[in-house]
């Protein structure tokens, strides 16, 4: 039982501290291998690369819109319930989110073919992604009650949460199609670890006059919890047999589901460009382990009821025990274990980029002045300046989400480039990232931190990420 | 070289170093949610029409089973409240009303009596208190019927003027309770 309570907390830990996250940041960082994971279509001058395994690409990123930890968990002599219930209870709307992901990559390379136009890449990442959308009825529903909120309709669809772990298996490909476009496109298998989600929810729960009785309260609910993975991990937490479990479940033994990320690199001219990217596209079938939980149904209550002479000719009856079989005949709370789909969380991402100032030297080429055309791996030259705007939807619960972000990348030779950025989105206004990527021989290492300006004071943050990865490259001449 | 590795250290320390605001999540102790519900509990009715046909002047002695408040999801949670009765009498005949509270073993805890004169007369209402100012929490926690008798005090064969007379005993209960 504590395994399963310190694996519980472990994965709401990792969830909640780490969104299928917008990488504004690393997203056309053409330096960073990584970035093919984000546009499968961005123009590659790599001879070859290998990710550090584990240690390739580990991202990490939370968010909470309308709450910071500062909010309620300040040390200011406020009396708790009271920032409690200013804050969440009565604060939050039920659009508020609280949510994370967490990206581990294990294995990621990459290779030039034959076909110098064309770059393929592989590897292998485990992704946890968690949204809560704040359930605003239930919370006053079990902060204050139904008391004195006579006709006032608690909305059970306010109830939308979503928990994912997934192993990600993925073959890309990259192709430069001529001197304006590159394409990309990136082939995914889903091993589903866990899942676990709440969506879709419909329903209320109401206190009115009643017409025999004082109060009537009426329930009409169609809610659906469904989870898979997750009776599996609880058997084997008892078993001591969590680790082989997960494990099993990452390496194709889980919820299987495919997918697709394609994406583009179109230059207008040498210095303008546009790219666009559609990542997850896809499903997963979960039918190894499927657990659902229904509440469907609708009834109206006015307590016992006892109309004579009913009672004198059956002093047997029981009118209580009636009353619970009526309420749970009409609203039966049921399991099932039927297979289940899902959509991956859908993200599209697009930029426009305008690059200027000194040309930078194929890398790979001899420290000459020869034209950066007579390579082979890269048609354009790199600018050292780079400016332009950057748009991020990803699909949820309550409907698509949009982040937008302008950006600046600086490149100081072919040993480092940074890159900065200003997005806005639910989470801030003011979100200042700032990602470097520095190359020291073949050994290229990447960091990038979101909405710096919470750094001030991370317990006011509503928002934060984190991406740092390690990675081997050759450039090569080919 | 050495300057980019300089702004890659500075800029990973500026990126590793922040400040933060003192927090204290052990906070999560003080948090008291203790939300209070309310809902109808029993409903009893019977015309004077029926009245009339019974013999004798006791109409009703019953126990109802009501496991409602005794159940460990409420009996464990619940802190303090209240419950309601409201009696409507439109018939031509007094009435004496006993609600009798019995624990699993039958043995009674509480007693409310309900003197109800005729009609016309005004809706009779009372609200008991449970908990710290009121009768002992131990009652409601420890309900499992209700024994009700209902006595007419008066004739078997008048019939009050009223359209549809009848006596009905309405009430509701509204407790507080502690999740956390």
């Amino acid at each position: 039982m504590k395994v399963r309570q310190l694996f519980l907390i472990a994965i709401l830990w990792v969830c909640t501290y780490a969104n299928a996250q917008n990488k504004q940041l690393l997203y056309d960082f053409t330096e960073v291998p990584q970035s093919l994971l984000i546009n499968p279509g961005i123009e590659t001058d790599f001879k070859w690369y290998s990710g550090v395994p584990i240690l390739s690409g580990l991202s990490f990123q939370i968010g909470s819109s309308g709450l910071s930890a500062g909010d309620i968990f300040a040390v200011d002599g406020l009396d708790f319930n009271d920032k409690f219930r200013d804050q969440v209870i009565n604060g939050l709307s039920n659009r508020d989110e609280f949510s994370g992901t967490q990206q581990i990559e294990l294995i990621n390379i990459g290779f030039r073919s034959s076909d110098p136009s064309v770059f393929y890449s592989m590897g292998m990442y485990i992704e946890t992604d968690f949204v809560l959308y704040w359930p605003k009825d239930y919370g006053i529903l079990a902060f204050e009650g139904n008391a004195g909120r006579l006709n006032q309709e608690f909305d059970l669809g306010d109830l939308k949460t979503r928990i994912e772990a997934v192993s990600v298996f993925h073959f890309g490909i990259n192709k430069r199609m001529n001197k304006k476009l590159t394409l990309g496109a990136r082939a995914k298998i889903y091993s589903g670890i866990l899942n676990i989600n709440s969506t879709g929810n419909k329903g209320f729960f109401v206190t009115r006059e009643g017409q025999n009785n004082i109060f009537s309260n009426t329930l009409d609910a169609d809610l659906k919890l469904r989870t898979s993975g997750l009776n599996a991990i609880n058997i084997a937490a008892d078993e001591n047999a969590l680790a082989s479990t997960i494990i099993k479940r990452a390496l194709l033994g889980g919820d299987l589901g495919l997918g697709v990320d394609v994406g583009f690199t179109y230059k207008f001219n040498e210095q303008t460009a546009f790219t666009a990217s559609i990542l997850d596209l896809g499903f997963i079938y979960h039918s190894s382990d499927p657990k659902n939980y229904t509440l469907n149904g609708a009834t109206t209550i006015e307590g016992v009821e006892i109309i004579l002479p009913e009672a004198l000719f059956n002093p047997s009856r029981d009118f209580f025990q009636d009353l619970v079989d009526n309420v749970e005949e009409l609203v039966p709370f049921q399991e099932n274990e039927k297979n289940y789909l899902t959509f991956r969380p859908t993200k599209l991402n697009a930029s426009l980029r305008y690059s200027f100032g000194k040309k930078l030297r194929a890398k790979g080429k001899d420290d000459c002045d020869c034209d950066i055309r007579s390579t082979a791996n890269t048609i354009f030259p790199k600018y050292l300046n780079s400016l332009g705007g950057q748009l991020y939807v990803i699909n949820r619960p309550r409907g698509p989400q949009a982040a937008l972000t302008a950006f600046y990348l600086r490149r100081l030779g072919h040993a480092m480039a940074i890159k900065g950025t200003y997005t806005i989105d639910k989470f801030s206004f003011a979100n200042i990232g700032l990602g470097v990527n520095f190359q020291a021989g073949p050994v290229n290492m990447y960091l990038m931190a979101d909405n710096l300006l919470a750094y001030q004071n991370l317990a006011d943050a509503n928002y934060a990420s984190l991406q740092l990865g390690l990675n081997i490259i050759s450039w090569g001449r080919k | 070289m050495k300057r980019k590795v300089f702004y890659f250290l500075a800029i990973l320390m500026v990126c590793t170093l922040s400040c933060s605001d003192e927090l204290d999540f052990s906070q999560t102790d003080d948090l008291e949610i203790t939300p209070t519900f309310e809902s109808s509990v029993i409903f009893i009715e019977s015309t004077e029409q029926l009245i009339n046909l019974i013999d004798g002047s006791e109409i009703l002695s019953q126990s109802f089973n009501f496991d409602a408040f005794s159940s460990n999801i409420f009996a464990e949670r619940v802190i303090e409240g209240e419950l309601t009765y409201i009696i409507e009498n439109t018939t031509s005949k007094p009435f004496e009303l006993i609600i009798e509270f019995l624990d699993d073993t039958d043995v009674v805890l509480d007693t409310e009596t309900f003197n109800v004169q005729p009609a016309p007369t005004a809706i009779l209402q009372r609200i008991v208190a449970y908990g710290d100012t009121g009768k002992s929490i131990d009652i409601i926690k420890t309900l499992s019927a209700f024994r009700i008798t209902a006595r007419n005090l008066g004739d078997n064969t008048s019939v009050s003027n009223i359209p549809n007379p009848r006596i009905s005993l309405q009430s509701s209960g509204k407790f507080r309770v502690r999740i956390k």
